[in-house]
């Protein structure tokens, strides 16, 4: 029996697989060309030329925007912050989302309460977050300064000293504030993911696995480990992604204050692009994200059809 | 709150008669002085500003700026943002070559200078018809090179000091410090004594940007010369840095070093602050979160320095610019006109924040028994903000003595001044390695935009 298009004369535009394929993939084509592809390619355009904010028009190509950039102290420490921020952050999210998976892939009453909680910040607006974060670390009004305090950590003879934290306005701490806060925004998505690995392992393998009478770890680095690898790999080089790029919670928190000593790639560009008015410099700064994230999108593409050939 | 005293017959019919003011007079519920237009206007316009840190001025800006619209048949929307939105929002708009008309800045824009209209007319305007414009007002939007006003500086902002007296009382200081190294020995003396530093912001911030210069300044340096020429690098500003050095190891704490446009306010009201140096906002804010501390706090003249010199940036300055994109350019210049005949509105509903750029458009600020003398904002005592009577004398803006040109911005954008003393107070440089590398950073910076041609022309 023919089909109601062959009944109608042949197949009709939709049947044509040709046809709905290049359909079906034009929308994510025309995303990434219009949003991804053109401002790429006009970041690097713009990073070999002398743009400002005031003449966004290209009127000569020069090297000398890269030199400047170079030559700029607060360029390399952003440099180096963006690669410590990412690891530290990424290392940390990667050990913390794996426990939090395994914990959520048990049994146990309240689990969907427990998992909605986890959800929260990645379903919340990061830069709402991130003012209640500024509020929490307060150099007055902070309300862990005042637990410290409540609990004798704080005050005349006490560990801390006398005076309140100031979370923000030191290096070290501030530089551990804003990976801290990162790590409580990216958790969510990676347990999720590992989750969804966690759930993936088949009934029977588990079972094996206990009626072999193996111990959690060794069943853990030897068996659940292999299989959960690749999406494993999936959540840290997304998590690497988000992390190399984001500018929000620099901004938002410490500016990349004190002194620049948080400063990263993504929030020096756009202070010296935007606000500074040298767009040139902004973009030559970001482009310095590209070898980057060109090494990590390779990596995921080769996980993905290594999942694929298995 | 809005006390309708200052508002009077006598005043109104005083706007009136300012700067030869023709054509028909509309008396709108906010007794708007309704200037005829020079030329016909029409269409919409569309006008970007920061939200006011008072909010009562936007919520008298807003409907101001509709019932202009209504008598001369334009249609006006006003957009607020926050205003460390306003030059990311007014790149995008220069880029797309669309959005608003009129955008209000509260810092010299001369970066975006390519992309803007020459308001020379409407200044010239302005001038013929109110009188002078504060000097400030014009360094910060006229470009000597191009000979261009790229932008209209309709007010400024004072950025006094403010202390709580009941500090310095205990330490034999009723009046605060009158110079930086009264502070340093008070400042010191009070967070031994009492417990309480001080702010001075040294972070990437427009307060600690302020106050960067302020210091530099006082203390006989400067960022460039009158020919925009870097001159950062001078033993005077050295001395400045040792001295914030030394201020930041005996009088303050690292919270200066995470410094935001809200610290002043907060550690002022928290009582954690003997001394900032800020706008009347953090004031304003603690007048209506406690009355009876706001009492406390009282507004003082500038520091001097060592040589007796006494200069502090304006705290921020509102000017409006006219994108070449602008579709209705005409009704944004007439519009600029109308703001500026009310301007005693605009300053008494921004409770005597932002001052005004021609001091005739709003002499109940400065006449005696004036709004200075008599807050009618409860001040108490009542005369507490009579020292801004000459604001005007000792504010200056940024670039002083140059003008307040694109490099300068940079500069201002990126923070370097601040840093700069930042990298000796947390002792990461000595003073004159700081000041040096700040010297490098903004050659690099003054060489880029004299390549672009829009500074260096008076060499």
């Amino acid at each position: 029996m023919g089909t109601v298009s062959e009944a109608r004369g042949g197949p009709k535009l939709l049947d044509r697989e040709g046809f709905l394929a290049v359909a079906m993939l034009m929308p994510a084509v025309l995303y990434i060309v219009f949003l991804v592809g053109i401002p790429f390619v006009m970041a690097v355009l713009f990073s070999f030329s002398d743009v400002s904010v005031g003449s966004p028009t290209i009127d000569r190509f020069t090297l000398e925007t890269f030199n400047d950039v170079i030559n700029d102290p607060v360029f390399r420490r952003s440099l180096q912050n963006s690669f410590v921020f990412t690891l530290f952050a990424q290392g940390l999210v990667l050990i913390l989302a794996t426990v939090l998976a395994i914990l959520l892939n048990r049994n146990f009453r309240g689990k969907w309460i427990v998992r909605l909680l986890i959800l929260l910040p990645w379903a919340t607006p990061i830069a709402i977050g991130a003012i209640n974060w500024l509020w929490l670390l307060d150099s007055v009004y902070s309300p862990l300064t005042w637990i410290l305090r409540e609990v004798g950590l704080i005050g005349a003879g006490a560990l801390l000293g006398p005076r309140n934290v100031i979370w923000l306005g030191q290096e070290t701490l501030a530089m551990a504030s804003i990976i801290a806060i990162h790590v409580w925004r990216m958790l969510p998505l990676s347990t999720v993911i590992i989750l969804a690995g966690l759930s993936s392992i088949p009934q029977d393998i588990q079972d094996a696995v206990q009626v072999d009478g193996a111990s959690f770890l060794r069943g853990w680095f030897q068996v659940t480990l292999p299989l959960i690898r690749p999406i494993l790999m999936v959540a840290m080089l997304f998590g690497i992604i988000f992390s190399f790029t984001d500018m929000t919670v620099v901004h938002v928190l410490t500016r990349g204050n004190p002194n620049n000593t948080t400063q990263v790639l993504a929030s020096w560009a756009f202070y010296t692009g935007i606000e500074g008015g040298s767009l040139a410099k902004g973009a030559a700064t970001a482009i310095f994200l590209m070898p980057v994230l060109l090494g990590v999108a390779i990596l995921m593409l080769r996980v993905a059809r290594r999942t694929e050939v298995r | 709150m809005l006390k309708r005293s200052g508002f009077s017959r006598r005043n109104f019919l005083k706007g009136l008669g300012l700067g030869g003011l023709v054509g028909a007079s509309a008396v709108s519920p906010t007794f708007q002085v309704m200037a005829k237009p020079s030329q016909q206007v029409s269409g919409e316009l569309r006008i970007l500003q920061w939200s006011h840190f008072v909010p009562q001025y936007d919520r008298w800006f807003d409907p101001f700026a509709r019932y202009w619209g209504e008598v001369n048949g334009v249609n006006v929307t006003v957009d607020h943002i926050n205003l460390a939105e306003i030059p990311a929002a007014t790149a995008a708009e220069i880029a797309a070559g669309e959005g608003h008309d009129l955008i209000e800045f509260l810092s010299p824009p001369a970066s975006f200078e390519n992309s803007l209209m020459d308001l020379s007319d409407v200044v010239q305007e302005a001038r013929t018809r109110f009188g002078p414009q504060v000097g400030l007002g014009e360094r910060s939007t006229f470009n000597p090179t191009t000979n261009k006003f790229f932008g209209f500086c309709h007010g400024w902002v004072p950025d006094p000091g403010n202390m709580r007296r009941s500090m310095w009382e205990l330490i034999g200081m009723p009046e605060g410090p009158k110079t930086w190294q009264e502070l340093l020995e008070g400042g010191e003396r009070i967070l031994n004594e009492q417990g309480v530093q001080m702010g001075i912001g040294m972070s990437n911030e427009l307060d600690s940007n302020m106050a960067a210069r302020a210091l530099i300044w006082s203390f006989g340096g400067a960022e460039q010369d009158e020919s925009e020429r870097v001159t950062i690098n001078s033993p005077e500003t050295i001395a400045a840095v040792a001295y914030m050095k030394d201020l930041y190891e005996r009088a303050m704490t690292p919270e200066v070093f995470s410094w935001t446009a809200a610290s002043n306010n907060q550690l002022l009201i928290a009582g954690q602050a003997s001394y900032i140096l800020n706008s009347i906002s953090a004031y304003r804010t603690l007048q209506k979160v406690d009355a009876p501390v706001s009492d406390d706090v009282f507004v003082t003249a500038p520091l001097a320095g060592p040589n007796g010199v006494s200069l502090v940036s304006q705290h921020v300055i509102p000017i409006y610019i006219v994108p070449n994109h602008a579709k209705n350019p005409d009704a944004a210049k007439e519009f600029i006109l109308h703001l500026v005949a009310n301007y005693n509105q605009a300053v008494f509903n921004s409770e005597l924040y932002t001052f005004p750029a021609f001091f005739n458009t709003a002499p109940q600020l400065l006449e005696e028994g004036g709004w200075l003398d008599v807050d009618p904002f409860g001040s108490r005592p009542i005369n507490k903000l009579q020292l801004l009577k000459q604001a005007e004398s000792w504010s200056t803006t940024i670039g002083h003595p140059g003008p307040a040109n694109a490099a300068i911005g940079e500069v201002f954008g990126t923070f370097i001044l601040p840093n700069m003393f930042a990298k000796a107070a947390r002792g990461e440089m000595t003073p004159e390695a700081a000041v040096a590398d700040a010297e490098a950073q903004m050659n690099a910076i003054f060489e880029r935009w004299a390549a672009e041609g829009l500074i260096g022309g008076g060499r």
